[in-house]
């Protein structure tokens, strides 16, 4: 018994040493350095408020849901192109559905489920069973969803429904005890249904990739496929069934999207594709898959968001130059993963002992 | 002779599917508009004009990338920066063709500088970006999907810093020659891009470099072990790429007589990507098909008039592309063609069979 | 039949195009014991492993497990039957912990949740079973292949396997990881588990096996008990003797007095090669002899620049020539025919006469290019001097077979002119007759002057061609004999026992 205690306590001591956290710390670390950065350059014009981070979540809780789906799909080592297309044209549904057809919005969301997901679990199978490369498949479905998209309407459609209205404008403000009365902070800060939703997304996310065995699958297919095999996984499943999940997410953030600028356009959320691959490698998932962790992702998300709101705080600065840091920080990120696994390769063949006991 | 005969066959056989989807379409375009064939002459500009002339005009800037991504995939990689690299080249010609509005009142034939540096800088620099591209590549170790998002992100954010994110205009009308001119009676776009794919094809087949990407593709172990400089073949062909979508770059702004860094080259790397592989070179590297390629841009262009033709809005072409790039994908697939390879063997163990 | 036979595979038969991969082999094993196989590459081993783990299928034959007919069909199935396989590259998920590639995909449950405690606890139990105490919760990535070697086996051990397959478990660990790796296999054995042990180290043969069975060319030469079997009469009867003499083969012959081609002085890499010293005159052939793992291949890959040796010098023709990657030594007059010839050596989808022609190639660079025409001469001449069997030399170079696709790689290398020609197992996996036409072609260019360095797991043919043999083995040169005058029982007491003991048991 005192054996096993022992054990787990020096499992506790190196569980936050473990080398596979690396690239997380690395994320957190270069996120508080510029959050610090922007608190001394910026923090009398209230940088360092808590309106600063409610508003990186609420503007960005779309690309943060998506990217909960990209991480699971690069997990597995492959990629997805179409993410921002299908976003779109679940705007597109909602707001041709609701303001042209005058369906309810929720059937409207039904169906682009259906739409996204059925989308996903094709682009799946094409990729496993006709072991065509993921970045042509998912650039096909891309392809098929923006055509759709303009099919529908070429011109952008206000979306109108008081349920989209009241859903939009729900917000849960941070009070403060002021005088024995609660009132607003000030300045305002508030979350709202994309943020909640963002936050069950990923959420789930987490839960599906720790405790369960598709989970776990999921990073056994990444890390290698063959070996998976031989080890009796259920290799195609897991693949067909992620990118169908990353359907799923690309459907919830065109949702959030719908609800955050309340209109459906064909040319909306262009090259988002790329900007949720970016949060997902700068939150230190792998593109050659294998590694990843959610709330890296989460992390990745919110640094990616910290640029343009650092640029904003500034005043002077274009807003091309988030582009350009966005650039630099991918890579670095993709410098310090080299760095990394270069280190724990060298680890491997330096042979580390066993200890006899 | 009998060689050349063989040779022949086998390009063909590469390149079947797509010479039949061109004329299918080619086909289809002529039944909704029976004038689809007209060339006509027109005194004004010096120019023939009709839809063909057209179709292969507005490839141009696909053609002249998708000649350095056959390579990059020849290779086994993809370049996604292509298009960033046409927004940057865009940017720089521009800053130096100004027109300012305080000093001059009406555009004209004004430049800041000579008129060799507008073209020669944006090339040199693409070049350059080409080369970053390489250096992560073939030195960093870098897979090239990676190492190229770098700089498909960052690109667009250089050519705006470039120009102070505003959009200039030029009337400078030797500028003008290189999207709107003529010669020999042909959009100087298209003279470019022949010239542009025959420099290409010599230097890739007159050369031994071709071989030697082919020879990379398929097996870069056995490559180095005969002796070929794996990593020299690796920068030079994303080099090449960059400086080609400089090329396309200055194209494309002479068309518009401006610089749009948002929407120049917007979805280029896709579409080049595309035509290369509905030009019969696969993703997964190796034997590639310059020839192909260039149909493969051809047909993507002809499937956006096709749908302009019906009256469809030009975005809508996505989803008509996607659909018969995914017939050609799934014919190109694994599974489909050992199915169709399995045949094939099953014939020539019957002639080995005689021969031995 | 022996009644506590835990597995018996009777008359077994497999058949590859054109090759009788396995020829009626029969193969027992007891519960409670360990059994190796033995055989020089190709003689059948992992293809009779193969049969047993469901990867390929039997055509003849019957498999009985526990007095049950069995027929696997995938590895899956194996596994389900209780047959566990560890391969020589570790087959797990380096980015998973320890814990996790022993239980993924059975994982057991709480709550319908992974059960994270259960897994750690139980995982580190297992580990302390095999004396490891190691932190389960790490990525595998981080151990050390030995220690992934006994993942592999605890997660075998764990799923409550009646047979364990170790296939070259040993080829990349230290003596202490090899003991270490023993005590548990004992250990398992004391258990009732039955193992089979493939390993080319014939020393753990004898350390750890109770009785081996001996396969040669795809047919069974014998079982023997441990006890009852020498190592000499070992490698006999895993190399073999039957030398057959289609072509009579003149040595190439060398003067006394010409000069070094090619001297390498102390060359060697960490863990590769420990300490080489080689000279090859103009025209001699010397021969490589010694196992799989001794340190051959190693040798010729450092010599061509394949991989960069850390210590020593490499001079040609008199004059020292720094060799950084194959290019240098394609300059300097080497080529290389490498052992793996699908992997190192033939570009598959291009033609014989662009694979004939790519090394010559190379060496110009690709701004000379070597007309059409002149590759067409070169591919003629070469299909021809080679008798490669082909309709033209525009057929791809993956769609002929095996001796072929040597013959255009050596055509390739011939091409060059070389200086120094390496060639690593050209012989392997290719018929007697094309076996024999490229012995004679080494030898024919001995005599045109060129030096050759020739690698091959059968000691027959070195003998046969080479005018000296160098011995290798543990990574490191032990012993150089004349070709003309040795035998092969002085060779294999080298092999089988170090030099010091050279001859000792010869007699």
């Amino acid at each position: 018994m005192s054996d096993r205690s022992l054990a787990s306590r020096r499992s506790l001591g190196s569980r936050i040493m473990n080398p596979k956290y690396i690239m997380i710390y690395a994320t957190i670390g270069i996120f508080l350095v510029m959050y610090l950065f922007g608190a001394i350059s910026y923090g009398a014009q209230g940088f360092t408020t808590l309106r600063t981070i409610t508003n990186l979540f609420v503007d960005n809780a779309y690309y943060g849901i998506s990217a909960v789906g990209m991480t699971m799909v690069l997990i597995t080592g492959g990629i997805d192109l179409s993410v921002g297309a299908v976003a779109s044209l679940t705007g597109m549904f909602i707001a041709y559905g609701t303001t042209v057809l005058g369906i309810h919005p929720l059937l409207c969301i039904l169906f682009s489920l259906v739409v996204g997901v059925g989308l996903g679990l094709l682009m799946g199978w094409v990729i496993h069973r006709l072991n065509v490369p993921p970045f042509i498949t998912t650039l096909t479905g891309m392809f098929l969803a923006r055509g759709v998209c303009a099919l529908i309407s070429r011109e952008s459609i206000e979306i109108k429904h008081e349920m989209i209205d009241s859903l939009a404008s729900w917000k849960i403000y941070f009070m403060q005890l002021k005088d024995g009365e609660w009132v607003k902070i000030k300045p305002i800060s508030y979350i709202n249904f994309n943020v909640i939703l963002f936050i069950v997304v990923l959420i789930a996310g987490i839960y599906i990739l720790q405790k369960t065995r598709f989970g776990r699958n999921v990073y056994a297919v990444g890390g290698n496929e063959q070996s998976a095999k031989l080890m009796g996984l259920p290799v195609g499943k897991t693949k067909i069934l992620v990118y169908g999940f990353n359907g799923l997410c690309s459907v919830l953030a065109g949702v959030a999207y719908a609800l955050y600028v309340k209109s459906g356009w064909n040319l909306s959320l262009m090259g988002a594709e790329l900007d949720v691959i970016t949060c997902a490698v700068i939150g230190g998932t792998l593109l050659t898959g294998g590694v990843g962790y959610m709330v890296g992702t989460l992390f990745g998300v919110l640094l990616k968001s910290m640029i343009p709101a650092l640029i904003t705080f500034n005043g002077n600065l274009l807003s091309w130059w988030g582009k350009i840091a966005t650039g630099l920080l991918l890579l670095l990120f993709i410098c310090i993963q080299k760095l990394v696994l270069g280190v724990t390769g060298r680890k491997k063949t330096s042979k580390t002992k066993p200890i006899k006991e | 002779m009998k060689k050349k005969f063989d040779l022949t066959a086998i390009t063909k056989s590469k390149l079947t599917w797509a010479v039949v989807a061109e004329v299918l379409i080619l086909l289809v375009c002529l039944i909704v508009r029976p004038d689809f064939f007209k060339i006509s002459y027109q005194e004004s500009t010096g120019m023939l004009y009709g839809s063909l002339i057209d179709i292969i005009n507005r490839s141009s800037e696909i053609t002249i990338i998708a000649m350095g991504m056959t390579l990059v995939i020849a290779l086994g990689g993809t370049d996604l920066s292509v298009g960033a690299l046409v927004a940057v080249s865009g940017a720089i010609a521009l800053k130096f063709l100004r027109w300012d509005v305080l000093e001059y009142t009406t555009p004209g034939d004004y430049t800041v500088c000579s008129y060799a540096l507008v073209l020669i800088v944006p090339l040199v620099v693409c070049l350059l970006m080409g080369l970053f591209n390489g250096l992560l590549i073939a030195k960093g170790g870098m897979q090239p999907i990676i190492a190229t998002l770098i700089l498909m992100v960052c690109g667009r954010g250089i050519a705006q810093i470039l120009t102070n994110g505003k959009q200039f205009t030029t009337g400078y009308s030797p500028f003008r020659v290189i999207g709107q001119g003529s010669f020999l009676y042909l959009p100087m776009p298209i003279i470019i891009t022949v010239v542009v794919v025959a420099a290409v094809a010599l230097f890739v087949r007159k050369t031994a470099f071709g071989t030697f990407v082919e020879s990379v593709g398929i097996n870069r172990s056995a490559s180095r072990l005969s002796g070929i400089n794996a990593q020299l073949i690796i920068f030079i062909v994303f080099a090449l790429t960059g400086f080609l979508s400089g090329i396309s770059g200055l194209i494309y702004s002479s068309r518009i007589m401006s610089n749009d860094s948002n929407n120049a080259g917007l979805n280029y790397e896709m579409d080049a990507i595309l035509a290369v592989v509905i030009g019969g070179t696969s993703m997964t590297g190796g034997k590639f098909s310059l020839a192909g390629t260039v149909l493969g841009s051809i047909i993507i262009r002809t499937i956006v008039t096709l749908v302009y033709y019906f009256g469809i809005a030009s975005e809508a072409t996505m989803a008509f592309k996607a659909m018969i790039i995914a017939v050609v994908i799934v014919l190109q697939s694994e599974p489909v063609r050992n199915y169709f390879s399995k045949r094939a063997k099953k014939r020539a163990y019957a002639v080995k069979g005689g021969v031995i | 039949m022996a009644e506590n036979n835990l597995l018996e595979m009777r008359q077994i038969e497999m058949t590859f195009p054109g090759v009788k991969a396995l020829n009626k082999v029969d193969f027992t094993l007891r519960a409670g014991e360990i059994h190796s196989l033995l055989g020089e590459n190709g003689a059948g081993k992992s293809t009779l492993i193969k049969c047993l783990t469901g990867v390929n299928k039997k055509d003849g034959g019957t498999i009985t497990l526990e007095g049950k007919e069995i027929q696997p069909q995938s590895p899956q199935h194996a596994i389900e039957l209780g047959i566990s396989t560890v391969y020589q590259e570790v087959n797990l998920c380096p980015n998973l912990t320890v814990a996790e590639n022993i239980f993924v995909g059975r994982q057991p449950m709480k709550h319908g949740q992974i059960d994270w405690k259960t897994i750690n606890r139980r995982a580190s139990e297992l580990m302390s079973r095999f004396h490891l105490s190691i932190d389960v919760t790490r990525p595998l990535s981080y151990y050390s292949t030995a220690i992934q070697q006994m993942v592999s086996i605890a997660r075998a051990v764990d799923i409550q396997a009646k047979i364990l397959i170790l296939d070259e478990p040993t080829s990349s660990l230290d003596d202490n990881e090899v003991q270490l790796l023993f005590d548990v296999m004992n250990e398992l054995k004391k258990e009732g588990m039955g193992i089979i042990f493939i390993t080319h180290f014939l020393d753990q043969v004898f350390a750890v096996s109770d009785r081996l069975t001996i396969l040669r060319n795809g047919q069974l030469v014998g079982t023997h008990k441990i006890e009852d079997i020498t190592k000499v009469q070992l490698v006999t009867e895993m190399i073999g003797k039957d030398i057959d003499t289609i072509f009579s083969l003149k040595r190439a012959e060398v003067a006394d007095g010409e000069a070094d081609m090619l001297v390498a002085t102390h060359i060697g890499a960490p863990e590769k090669l420990e300490d080489m010293s080689l000279n090859v005159k103009k025209g001699e052939l010397v021969g490589f002899a010694g196992l799989l793992g001794s340190g051959r291949t190693e040798t010729a890959e450092m010599l061509f620049g394949a991989t960069r040796i850390t210590k020593g010098e490499i001079a040609i023709d008199g004059s020292k020539t720094e060799i950084k990657k194959p290019f240098d030594a394609l300059v300097a007059g080497m080529a290389f025919c490498p052992e793996d010839r699908k992997r190192d050596g033939i570009i598959g989808d291009l033609s014989i006469r662009e694979n004939i022609a790519l090394a010559v190639q190379a060496r110009k660079g690709f701004l000379k290019p070597i007309s059409t025409k002149e590759q067409n001469e070169l591919a003629d001449k070469y299909i021809k001097a080679l008798g490669i069997a082909t309709p033209d030399a525009e057929k791809k170079i993956g769609e002929l077979s095996g001796g072929n696709q040597q013959k255009v790689i050596l055509a390739r290398w011939m091409a060059t002119n070389p200086k120094v020609l390496i060639l690593d197992e050209p012989t392997r996996g290719i018929d007697v007759g094309a076996k024999a036409e490229i012995q004679r072609l080494m030898l024919e260019m001995c005599g045109e002057g060129v030096s050759v360095i020739f690698i091959s797991s059968e000691l027959d043919e070195i003998i046969r061609c080479s005018n000296r043999i160098i011995i290798m083995r543990d990574r490191e040169k032990v012993g150089e004999v004349d070709g003309e005058t040795c035998t092969q029982d002085q060779i294999l007491s080298i092999i089988a026992e170090g030099s010091t003991a050279a001859g000792g048991e010869a007699s």
